[in-house]
């Protein structure tokens, strides 16, 4: 459905995307995970036509973008981060006038926009002017302007970033149905745990480059060895050290009485960690060992900022 | 179509919401009303303080100096009116982001463009020439004398109307290069006013907008033949400028 291939952009002397590649199959939720900065919203922004790009090629459909740009992005509903409207308009005017764009006629826009505002729990406040609206009543208006005309393709930027627990929640599961109707979704978020619920695919994006591209599956097999949680009765300071030194040792990461081991071997480190934290001048009051989850296979890549 | 349709209507909207219409109407149409009877009432207000030659002076106004003032005004007071609320035409929209909805649905940036040109060049024309029948009305009824009829108000209308539609497509093309609308706005107004330095040369002044604002002030012979290099420049830098800022609105990145 979309095809990126060796894209790049660059913001003066920066480079902000250094030829990245990937491919998103139709009808499945694209993960694009990274840091602030990493280069997702650049990528988004591009993917949607909004700013030019330096080098590389992208199809989306099969079709060139940069050919059938004006044509593509009507099949496209894009839900930017940080939403802007004019704020002197209601909702209802928004979207009538984004209908008008798209091409709607008067009595099929108001049809359509009654019903998108009730799917987004607006049909309320849609008198309102947009100006006067908390930040997650924005993001739920954008998130109708970007289901409007039933794109084929969703780019949602963050999409739960501004939303209270409840608008996450419901966030998701909006995203879930949209799956299940084989809307193919590209789905830039840093909330790990959402990726990891919705997500057919990951692709993690550090300093401009790809570090990773695996469907998710896939990826907890590879990565799925586990991490050693250990927590002390006490802060065991530069007692660590001496777990650090050990070959078989990956990374230690600190947090107070508790730390987490991540290792090369696991087969040898069953047999060896509690014989070395036993050696520790510190009492162990707690020991499990835990299923690494997308947030520390994300920590890992990101820290090594190599391709795997 | 589709976008200009979507952009027009939301200028309507847009000026209607923001007092856009109110301050364009202030800085044309307030004119008008207030310089015949400013005019009228100044020598009676202070003709206590006035020395004698100066009261006289006042006391001389015809109709044609009367109108010939409010044209001097609308030029220097109108102008600065029309430049700061439409200084952000295009860069408030690129700067405050406010096209990533639209672009992102497919509006088409000559729609965009034409509809914002469009909209406010007829806006202006429409107060222009309110402010030019109203000004005309105050002065049969304050001032005697002179020569001044409707044919010569309508004519001076035409004119300023030209003058303007060229000032505000100096404007879009300004604000589609800049972010900030304040930069747009300061170097229309910079360049307006400086290109007058050139009314004094008469083998360049007819081939510059502000040839325009001269015949309008010169009663009585207000359309003549060296008018013509004048509007063939001026409609051609309209076509030309929205004809850019159109070619730079779909090369702009939005986001």
């Amino acid at each position: 459905m979309i095809k990126v291939v060796n894209l790049r952009k660059n913001y003066g002397r920066l480079e902000a995307l250094k030829s990245i590649s990937f491919e998103v199959e139709k009808g499945s939720v694209f993960g694009f995970i990274g840091r602030n900065g990493a280069g997702k919203t650049t990528t988004m922004n591009i993917l949607t036509g909004l700013i030019r790009f330096n080098g590389g090629e992208i199809f989306i459909k099969g079709k060139d973008f940069l050919k059938n740009k004006q044509e593509l992005v009507r099949s496209i509903g894009y839900l930017p981060e940080t939403p802007t409207f004019y704020n002197y308009m209601n909702a209802y005017e928004y979207l009538n006038f984004i209908g008008k764009i798209i091409g709607y006629d008067l009595k099929k826009s108001r049809k359509s926009v009654g019903r998108l505002l009730e799917t987004v729990k607006l049909a309320k406040q849609g008198k309102r002017r947009i100006g006067g609206y908390s930040r997650g009543m924005k993001q739920r208006l954008a998130l109708a302007v970007a289901f409007m005309n039933s794109p084929e393709i969703l780019f949602l930027d963050e999409p739960a970033s501004a939303l209270d627990p409840e608008g996450r929640m419901e966030m998701l599961e909006i995203i879930e149905g949209l799956k299940d109707n084989k809307i193919t979704i590209f789905l830039s978020t840093h909330i790990l745990n959402d990726a990891d619920r919705v997500c057919d695919k990951i692709c993690i994006i550090d300093e401009g480059k790809i570090l990773l591209t695996k469907n998710l599956s896939r990826l907890h097999e590879t990565y799925i060895q586990p991490i050693f949680d250990v927590e002390f009765e006490e802060d065991p300071g530069d007692e660590v050290n001496l777990l650090k030194k050990l070959n078989w040792v990956e990374s230690i990461k600190e947090n107070g009485r508790r730390i987490s081991i991540y290792v090369k071997d696991i087969g040898y480190a069953k047999k060896e960690i509690l014989k070395e934290i036993s050696k520790l001048n510190v009492n162990v009051t707690g020991y499990q060992v835990r299923k690494s989850t997308l947030e520390d296979i994300f920590m890992r890549m990101v820290s090594k900022n190599e391709i795997i | 179509m589709r976008s200009f349709k979507a952009y027009f209507k939301k200028e309507i909207l847009e000026s209607a919401r923001t007092n856009k219409y109110l301050i364009l109407f202030v800085g044309t149409v307030f004119w008008a009303l207030m310089d015949p009877l400013m005019l009228k009432l100044l020598p009676l207000l202070l003709k206590n303080y006035l020395p004698a030659d100066l009261a006289v002076l006042f006391s001389t106004f015809t109709r044609d100096t009367a109108f010939q003032t409010f044209l001097k005004d609308l030029f220097q007071i109108g102008t600065l009116f029309i430049v700061f609320s439409l200084m952000g035409l295009l860069s408030n929209e690129v700067y405050l982001k406010k096209l990533v909805f639209p672009y992102s649905r497919g509006a088409n940036p000559t729609g965009v463009v034409l509809a914002k040109y469009i909209h406010h060049a007829a806006t202006i024309s429409l107060f222009i020439l309110i402010a030019f029948l109203t000004n005309y009305f105050y002065i049969n009824r304050l001032f005697t004398g002179g020569i001044l009829s409707i044919e010569i108000a309508l004519k001076s209308s035409l004119l300023y109307i030209l003058y303007y539609s060229v000032l505000l497509s100096i404007l879009l093309y300004l604000s589609s290069l800049f972010r900030r609308g304040l930069v747009a706005g300061i170097s229309v107004l910079v360049f307006v006013y400086s290109l007058s330095i050139f009314n004094r040369f008469k083998v360049v002044r007819a081939y510059l907008p502000n040839y325009l604002l001269l015949k309008a002030n010169d009663i009585g012979h207000i359309f003549d033949n060296s008018l013509i290099p004048t509007v063939i420049v001026s409609f051609s830098l309209i076509i030309l400028l929205v004809f850019f800022s159109i070619l730079r609105m779909k090369k702009v990145d939005v986001a």
